[in-house]
């Protein structure tokens, strides 16, 4: 562990009281050294005195909390008031030890600083195991629910395909709903899984960023053969100069696929999808604007709810799993952005998103 | 007369096999079937097939990977043509196999299910590039 104290018998009989018991312990004289010693070895505990002369305990407090967070800190305060202690515990130190204090009292507040790092230890490595049991279960269960149904798909594919010409109406009719019912089910198992992976977070690390400019002519050439298929026009307005957008170009994709898959989808032939990207204070908004169908007004709070679809006659016979807006809701959560449903029923919907600017 | 074109599948489910065999029949293809990486590599080097179509997935979650290197790292093999076939990116939804990172020698990568269509205009355009003769 480290001790850092200005005070000379302070830093001593740390040192010896300590030692004794079997730690090994480093005493600095200077907050900046015991710091860069503390960023360098990662001790299980740090004692620091709170009132230094350079850089106070409260400082160093501050530096250790956001370069160290697995630091168990214990400040040394020469003023035993519970408003100083209460200052230093608010600003992270998990114990504080009055000046002056016995050997006992020392020893004791390090058992218990040790104590708590073993539990955050313990703790740290019991949420890693649960994350990556998680994790393979999760693509367990994806690949032992999918593996049947592709491989059943693939027969009908090939029938389809090899023996179309000689199988009879209502055969070649239930196969071809055999087909849609196959793909409902696989696409709820893809939407299912991107949920798992969404609510994981992590699409905003330091220098994942998305150009805009580029990705939404992508998606909008994917969208093309459905929207056609659809007799949905797709326009777009995006000025070339648009700034980068904070996150994971995968994540960014999957919530634009998704927005404009929805307004193609609850949409009407001779209908139209404008998506518009314009700069919008520090970052992006996406307004994605159909003229389709619209959702009526009771049900536009719950959009964004696991496995809610809205049931009217016009969106009978629309596949769909009910997962694609919590997924786009979770995604820019975590991206720290906003999104928005606007709705008129029978007349169209507009989703509006608020990304981030990220650095390119 | 040409040869008939020898295509080997790896793959782990029978029926798959199966299907995609009686798709590649049809055509004329001779068809050579293993369920599992090491025993495919087996047979790649004994009957040299013209065209290799390769699952991921198998007994290990990347086996098909692995296969996939050994087969570029195999004299006689390194040039014939592999299609990778998996259910991988539905699977993992935000994984996206770089196709110009280099670290996955495929031709051509294609998602399961396959389209029967396309499957058969890939398989006779890669066979159509390869070189004329490997003989066994």
């Amino acid at each position: 562990m480290v001790v850092i104290d200005d005070d000379e018998a302070i830093r001593i009989s740390c040192r010896r009281i300590l030692s004794r018991e079997g730690y090994a312990v480093e005493i600095f004289e200077r907050a900046a050294e015991g710091l860069a010693r503390v960023r360098e070895a990662t001790p299980p505990l740090l004692l620091v005195d709170l009132k230094m002369p350079e850089m106070d305990g409260f400082a160093v407090l501050e530096e250790v909390r956001r370069t160290d967070p697995g630091v168990v800190v214990v400040v040394i305060t020469g003023y035993a008031t519970i408003a100083t202690a209460v200052l230093a515990m608010k600003a992270g130190a998990y114990d504080f030890l009055p000046k002056p204090f016995t050997p006992d009292e020392l020893r004791l507040v390090v058992e218990r600083g040790l104590e708590r790092r073993r539990l955050i230890d313990t703790s740290e490595r019991l949420r890693r195991e649960k994350e990556l049991a998680q994790r393979r279960f999760i693509t367990f269960v994806s690949h032992q629910l999918k593996s049947p149904l592709v491989a059943v798909k693939q027969y009908l594919d090939v029938l389809l395909y090899t023996a179309e010409d000689t199988l009879p109406p209502r055969a070649r009719g239930w196969i071809g709903r055999s087909e849609e019912r196959l793909a409902e089910a696989l696409q709820l198992i893809h939407d299912w899984l991107a949920l798992a992976r969404v609510e994981q977070g992590g699409f905003a690390s330091p220098g994942a960023c998305t150009v805009l400019s580029a990705e939404i002519p992508r998606v909008l050439e994917q969208q093309a053969a459905a929207a056609a298929a659809a007799q949905v026009r797709l326009v777009s307005e995006v000025p070339p100069d648009l700034p980068a957008v904070r996150g994971d170009v995968l994540a960014v994709v999957t919530l634009l696929e998704n927005l404009l898959g929805n307004a193609v989808k609850y949409n009407r032939p001779g209908g139209s999808v404008r998506l518009r990207a314009t700069r919008a204070g520090e970052g992006v908004e996406i307004r994605v604007e159909d003229t389709g169908i619209g959702i009526p007004a009771d049900r536009l709070p719950h959009v964004f709810d696991e496995f809610v679809r809205v049931r009217t006659p016009e969106t009978t016979g629309i596949p769909g799993s009910g997962l694609g807006l919590t997924i786009c809701r979770a995604i820019v959560q975590d991206l720290q952005g906003t999104i928005r449903a606007d709705s008129r029923e029978g007349a169209g919907t507009t989703f509006t998103v608020w990304l981030p600017a990220g650095a390119p | 007369m040409s040869e008939t074109k020898r295509i080997l599948l790896i793959d782990d489910d029978t029926d798959f096999r199966a299907s995609v065999r009686a798709l590649l029949e049809r055509e004329g293809y001779q068809v050579l079937e293993e369920p599992a990486g090491d025993s495919g590599l087996l047979t790649a080097r004994a009957a040299r097939p013209h065209l290799i179509l390769l699952d991921i997935m198998m007994r290990e979650r990347t086996e098909g990977f692995f296969v996939l290197q050994e087969i570029r790292r195999t004299p006689g093999l390194a040039d014939v043509p592999v299609i990778v076939s998996s259910s991988l990116y539905s699977e993992h939804p935000f994984f996206r196999v770089r196709e110009d990172a280099g670290w996955m020698p495929a031709d051509l990568f294609l998602p399961k299910p396959l389209r029967p269509q396309q499957l058969l205009e890939e398989v006779a355009r890669l066979l159509a590039r390869a070189p004329q003769e490997t003989a066994p």
